[in-house]
């Protein structure tokens, strides 16, 4: 633990710190461009120069690029070393565009801020500026090549980090030009993040360009619920409407980055189909009305067939509170039950969350740092795209990775793969902790599963990752033994279980056992069910026989909707019930590694100003209302459907959970990194 | 088309090597020779056979200087135009000499496409400045009147 | 006369054979420390730190220490890496020796090699030099045939390949990090240490990267004995020969080996042919482009490294380049810089964007459109040159750094009158003369 001074501030930090880190520990900001801690130290833009006065390292050097250790003693504000830093800026300022106060980066860029930051104001230099030719990379990323400062960024984080190679850097001394070989979209899945890493505007976001500056925005730090990871974001919004995500940080689960998926995917939340009135037999109507309504015939069904033919269909991108108010629901009124959706994309998911406990758990942080992973029956790059990156990170440190798996995996890095059939997938991983001589009689996967089980045996902190959609249950069964298996021959194994949705885990940490929608159609088919409230349901998007379902649908008496996307079982509903969704009402959800973290709302919620006034300006109706607001979060809803007062706030909503379901009791003092909650807790 | 023997060739070596980057600098070159300047159908082609991105070929062909990126004649005149060789005596009537004999500005290239003028630091000939290099060869102790002679033999050869 | 060692055997016009080479004493140390193991690679590497041989190349490093930062249980295979990329302006001198006695250098690697164990040595070459390249390869052919190279050497067992690797041209290649790059098929940014190429270098493997010239000297170290090559010098500290590279208004530029620590006077005047007809030495960069200018003040200094360093001054490469009283140090000012903007590897800040910055100014002077307060941006910038990412920045400013300190009034003559004193081409020097 070095102790170092830095500005006569006296500061330990962990071994291996770099200074420009020990300063920002201590509260001093050292300006920063090439340097990005993810990506590592490289030296290239010199702008952290400080000046070392004492100690094993003596005169200016660069902050990041010097280890912290005993007897530093550090001056940043040092002349020299201000003066030397001050000019670097008016280096990068020579060929950089001068129109910050209308520059679509203005306000969000770390160039300008360390530009005003160092007084650089004035143009010394009276030489031409060098001019690019910007590229297209496709629908989501613009190209501003003028404005680049040569960080390496880019270029860095794209070969090195991610393993693409389709974007870096050419040419050579004042010509470096970074893009492609020729235009095209980029390839790599993780691109998105150049906006964020580029420290000034040479990547922007293309959608939301020109849609509103830094301070427009409603700002919020969200969570990313489009798969099972959680990763952290940046919401920005406008205009009643999401206009860009960032990536947010998080130290324990997705580091600085995100993937584009996460990013990009959330136009469904602006889109015009998306449900934002109550609708009761194809007439509009308030959404509580129609709750209200929706209650009154669920009354009546209940009390001509009983409660067992009413049931509830809802999914993991619902919050922790909405499938806490659901579960209740469903078990106070004895209802059929609530049937999760997410069974049919991941048979394998209830022994995901099963098998998981605070021993074996890792998180995606720090699976980079497993000294060998295993993947069966997993596609990270498909179905957890950050995980794919995790994993190459652990790669580029030396990790052997190995999958087995029966489809053509595509991963930035080199791994070695088994090709199985999905039903032999838990056999050969079951295997492996039964002992010698098991592989050496099978042929065609022999030689690799030994090459696996060699690894394993030399490994110390092995991360073995499952998928719960491809091998199921059998095979999540057999990689929580396998992990298990390890861990008794003194290994620090984890299992890392991909979920299909935000809050599977959720959804299963509640109650261990919802109906799968299986049982569910069989329940419509029999007639047994008659009604159904699809609650944020995805049962169409997972089913895969849509005939059957519909025939199934067309059995019931009463379908009921309550959702904030415009979902096939929205448009066949009886009933209804719009809500907001997670950006205007926030939510707990918790993700594969048992993380619960609450995604903050956005931004107030009603009817986008680009619908509300599309065609119609100036004339718009003037009111303290927002348009199109007031909708009812979907937990809310849940008691409205159910015809019950519900708690009547969000905090008693919180009360109530922690409450009625102790082992979310955690959740009410969660920090900034959220809280682990397991089930056997 | 490059060769089917190159071809062979080039995937054997890579086969040894099994580190493409290894020898990625001769098979550029190689392949330039063969085109006579790397067009983008020479380094669609190099990436093809030394299995690496087109954009990984790039990076390199645009940070080094004797991987043309653009058409250049048959003779690559690259005259030195570094501090010993620009300033002995009549450096820049000869630099104009040479131009007016082919008739184009440096930089360009003979609407015959058999001699580029293109400028170049310091050959490592200064003892015999003022220095060029024609492809592969240096010439030194340059005057007008040798210039010519020298062109007169390359355009006799073509 | 001085004593001739590492161009004995030059003969005009052609390369001496490697029968010539031996008849001169040549491959005697490669037998003996391969057959006899005397010395042994430990040996080697202490001989050579006592002889105080200097690196070359332009930094004076001690070769002895260099080896001895090799971990003695470092992996194999190890690299020796003989840097002939020589690109530095006004430096010849790795050329005229490949040409002169190629065997030479052929067993100076080896024994370096053998030095650190290492059993691939490759020879950096820059693209210029096709004709060396041919020569090397051919006579390695022959090395290797005579049993002096490649596998199981003189039947000892012990193996040292040698690859001749074409650059594909540029100035910073030379750079020892940045050669590593170039080599691995990257762009040839440097690296910066730790971990120096020693311990991780080519395919991070241990590397060790020397000069032409040094590697010349090893075999005769190690024949004659460190005192020997300690004797060679003309000063205390200083050792061995050294070929310099002399070109500019000059009589007979040339390489010219002459010990350590020569007069710079001597240099020019009794073996570089003295000024040309109506010159008068007004300047020179005593060791390549990166060096900085030095006034006639320092007319009579020794050429060693160890001198000429007290006196603020670097041997770099031993290219003495001469200026006479008609030359413009403005102009030769920007031509050096215009050379280092254009090659600079574009790796960071200062170096790729202050160089061009400098050269704006030195151009604006140089074209009579110069301001007094010019002078101070310049100096400001090139003293914050030491602060960029490898040593290219700090030499691109050295000969900048040298005109504004030594010919102040020749650059504010510029400003003042708002033309260059020499604008009449050659002829023109007067003008300057009455500044001085
Ligand atoms: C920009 C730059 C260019 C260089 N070019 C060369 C070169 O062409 N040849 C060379 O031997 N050393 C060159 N050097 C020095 C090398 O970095 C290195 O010090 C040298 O090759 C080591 O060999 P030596 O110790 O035998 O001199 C260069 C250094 C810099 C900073
Ligand atoms: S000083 Fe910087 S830009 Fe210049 S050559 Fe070195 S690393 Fe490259
Ligand atoms: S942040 Fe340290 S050099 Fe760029």
């Amino acid at each position: 633990m070095p102790d170092l001074i830095i500005d006569n501030k006296k500061i330990q930090v962990a071994k291996g710190t770099r200074v420009i880190d020990a300063a920002q520990s201590a509260g001093i900001y050292i300006p920063r461009f090439c340097y990005f801690a993810e990506l590592g130290a490289v030296g290239a833009c010199r702008v952290c120069a400080v000046k070392f006065i004492d100690g094993p390292v003596e005169g200016i050097e660069m902050s990041c690029m010097v280890e912290a250790e005993d007897g530093m003693v550090v001056s940043t504000d040092d002349a020299e070393a201000v003066d030397f830093r001050r000019h670097v800026i008016e280096w990068m300022m020579m060929n950089h565009p001068h129109d910050c106060p209308v520059c679509d980066e203005g306000g969000h860029c770390l160039l300008q801020d360390l530009t005003v930051a160092g007084g650089h104001g004035i143009r010394r230099f009276s030489g031409k500026k060098r001019t690019y030719a910007d590229q297209y990379l496709g629908p989501l990323i613009s190209h501003e090549e003028n404005r680049c400062i040569q960080c390496y960024r880019c270029s860095r984080f794209y070969q090195e980090y991610c393993g693409y190679k389709d974007l870096g850097v050419m040419g050579i001394a004042q010509r470096i030009y970074f893009g492609r070989y020729k235009d095209g979209v980029l390839e790599n899945p993780f691109s998105g993040n150049l906006i964020d890493i580029c420290p000034t505007g040479v990547y922007t976001d293309k959608p939301s360009r020109y849609t509103g500056r830094k301070w427009d925005f409603e700002q919020s730090s969200g969570v990313c619920t489009t798969c099972s990871l959680g990763c952290s974001i940046r919401v920005s919004a406008r205009y009643r409407q999401v206009v860009r995500l960032e990536a947010g940080y998080s130290q324990a689960v997705n580091g600085a980055f995100i993937c584009d998926r996460g990013r990009y995917g959330f136009s469904w939340v602006n889109s015009e189909k998306r449900p934002r009135q109550g609708r009761v037999d194809k007439k509009t109507m308030a959404p509580q009305k129609a709750a209200a309504a929706a209650a009154g015939r669920i009354n009546d069904l209940e009390k001509q067939y009983g409660p067992g033919a009413i049931a509830v269909a809802g999914s993991g991108r619902s919050s922790l509170e909405a499938l806490a108010a659901w579960h209740h629901l469903c078990q106070i009124r004895s209802w059929r039950g609530f049937f999760f959706d997410d069974l049919a994309a991941g048979p394998g998911a209830a022994a995901a969350v099963s098998g998981l406990s605070r021993e074996n758990a890792v998180s995606m942080k720090a699976v980079e740092s497993a000294d060998m992973i295993l993947a069966v029956g997993a596609d990270p790059l498909r179905e957890a795209p950050m995980l794919a990156l995790a994993m190459r990170q652990a790669w580029r440190a030396g990790a052997g990775v190995f999958a087995i798996d029966p489809r053509d995996l595509e991963w930035p890095f080199a791994f070695r793969q088994v090709s199985a059939a999905a039903d032999e997938i838990p056999g050969l991983v079951s295997g492996m902790a039964t002992g010698n001589g098991f592989f050496e009689n099978d042929s065609r996967h022999g030689r690799n599963m030994a090459a696996i089980r060699d690894q394993l045996a030399q490994s110390r902190s092995p991360v073995i990752v499952c998928g719960t959609a491809a091998g199921g249950q059998a095979t999540v069964s057999a990689a929580a033994g396998l992990v298990q298996w390890l861990r008794k021959s003194k290994k620090d194994a984890r299992l890392f279980g991909i979920l299909p949705m935000a809050n599977t885990f959720g959804g299963i940490l509640l109650n261990g056992k919802p109906g799968t929608p299986e049982e569910l159609i069989k329940g419509m088919e029999s007639g047994q069910i008659k009604a159904l409230v699809a609650a944020q349901s995805d049962l169409w998007k997972t089913c895969q026989d849509p005939d059957r379902l519909d025939r199934a649908l067309r059995r019931l008496e009463f379908l009921c909707a309550a959702d904030c996307v415009a979902t096939e079982l929205v448009s066949r509903a009886d009933i209804v019930i719009p809500v907001f969704s997670v950006f205007e009402a926030g939510g707990i959800y918790i993700n594969q590694e048992a993380r619960a973290q609450w995604s903050q709302p956005a931004h107030a919620g009603g009817t986008p100003v680009r619908i509300t006034g599309a065609g119609g300006h100036p004339p718009r109706v003037i009111g303290a209302a927002i348009p199109g607001g007031g909708l009812p979060p979907a937990w809310l809803a849940a008691w409205q459907i159910a015809g019950l007062a519900p708690p009547d706030s969000h905090e008693a909503m919180m009360d109530w959970m922690t409450k009625a379901y102790p082992v979310t009791a955690p959740v009410k003092t969660m920090g900034s990194e959220g809280v682990r909650i397991f089930p056997s807790q | 088309m490059l060769p089917e023997t190159y071809i062979n060739e080039v995937e054997k070596r890579l086969r040894r090597t099994g580190r493409p980057r290894e020898m990625v600098i001769d098979v550029m070159l190689e392949v330039q020779q063969f085109y006579g300047w790397f067009s983008d159908e020479a380094l669609e082609q190099t990436a093809g056979l030394l299995q690496m991105h087109p954009l990984e070929l790039e990076e390199l062909a645009t940070f080094y200087n004797y991987i043309y990126r653009q058409p250049v004649g048959k003779y690559v005149i690259h005259v030195c135009d570094s501090v010993i060789c620009q300033m002995t005596a009549g450096y820049e009537s000869f630099v104009e000499h040479m131009q007016e004999k082919l008739g184009i500005q440096m930089g360009q290239t003979t609407h015959d496409g058999l001699f580029s003028l293109l400028p170049v630091c310091c050959l490592g000939y200064c003892d015999l400045a003022p220095a060029l290099m024609i492809n592969q060869t240096v010439y030194g102790e340059l005057t007008a009147e040798k210039f010519d002679q020298i062109i007169e033999d390359l355009r006799r050869e073509k | 006369m001085h004593p001739r060692v590492l161009l004995q055997n030059r003969k005009p016009g052609r390369i001496a054979t490697m029968d010539e080479y031996r008849q001169s004493g040549g491959y005697q140390a490669l037998e003996k420390a391969f057959v006899k193991n005397d010395p042994s690679p430990g040996d080697i590497r202490e001989i050579l730190l006592e002889a105080r041989l200097l690196g070359r190349g332009g930094a004076g490093f001690p070769i002895g220490k260099k080896m001895a930062t090799v971990p003695e249980d470092a992996p194999h295979p190890r690299y020796l890496v003989c840097n002939a990329d020589e690109m530095e302006p006004g430096t010849f001198k790795d050329r005229v020796l490949i040409h002169a006695d190629p065997h030479q250098l052929i067993e100076g690697i080896v024994l370096a090699a053998r030095a650190i164990e290492a059993e691939i040595a490759v020879i950096f070459i820059r693209r210029e030099y096709e004709n060396a390249a041919r020569i090397l390869e051919r006579e390695i052919q022959i090395a290797r045939d005579a049993g002096f190279a490649g596998k199981n050497i003189l039947g000892s067992g012990r193996d040292c390949e040698l690859v001749v690797h074409r650059s594909a041209g540029r100035y910073i290649c030379g750079e020892g990090t940045a050669l590593i790059n170039a080599l691995e098929g990257k762009r040839a940014n440097p690296r910066r240490p730790p971990p120096y190429p020693t311990t991780r270098g080519l395919w991070q493997l241990p590397t060790e990267v020397q000069n032409v010239e040094t590697l010349c000297c090893v075999p005769h170290v190690l024949n004659n004995g460190a005192q020997w090559f300690q004797s060679l010098a003309l000063t205390d500290s200083g050792a061995g020969t050294k070929v310099f590279s002399v070109s500019g208004k000059v009589n007979n530029p040339g390489c010219f080996e002459l010990p350590m620590g020569v007069r710079l006077s001597e240099l020019i005047e009794e073996h570089a042919g003295g000024m040309i007809p109506g010159s008068r030495f007004k300047a020179c960069m005593p060791g390549g482009a990166s060096t900085r200018l030095m006034p006639e003040s320092m007319y009579h200094v020794r050429l060693d490294y160890g001198d000429m360093k007290e006196k603020g001054y670097r041997l770099g490469t031993g290219a003495v380049m001469v200026f006479d009283h008609k030359t413009c140090l403005v102009q030769v000012a920007v031509n050096l810089m215009t050379f280092f903007a254009r090659e600079s590897c574009g790796w960071c800040t200062p170096c790729r964007e202050g160089l061009p910055y400098i050269l704006d100014l030195l151009n604006r002077i140089e074209a009579g459109q110069g301001r007094a307060e010019y002078i101070e941006i310049i100096r400001k910038m090139c003293g914050h040159m030491k602060y960029s990412f490898c040593a290219f920045a700090p030499g691109a400013a050295a000969p900048v750094q040298g005109l504004i300190e030594n010919f102040h009034e020749e650059v504010t003559a510029h400003i003042e009158n708002q033309r260059c004193p020499f604008q009449d081409g050659q002829a023109g020097g007067d003008n300057a003369g009455s500044h001085h």
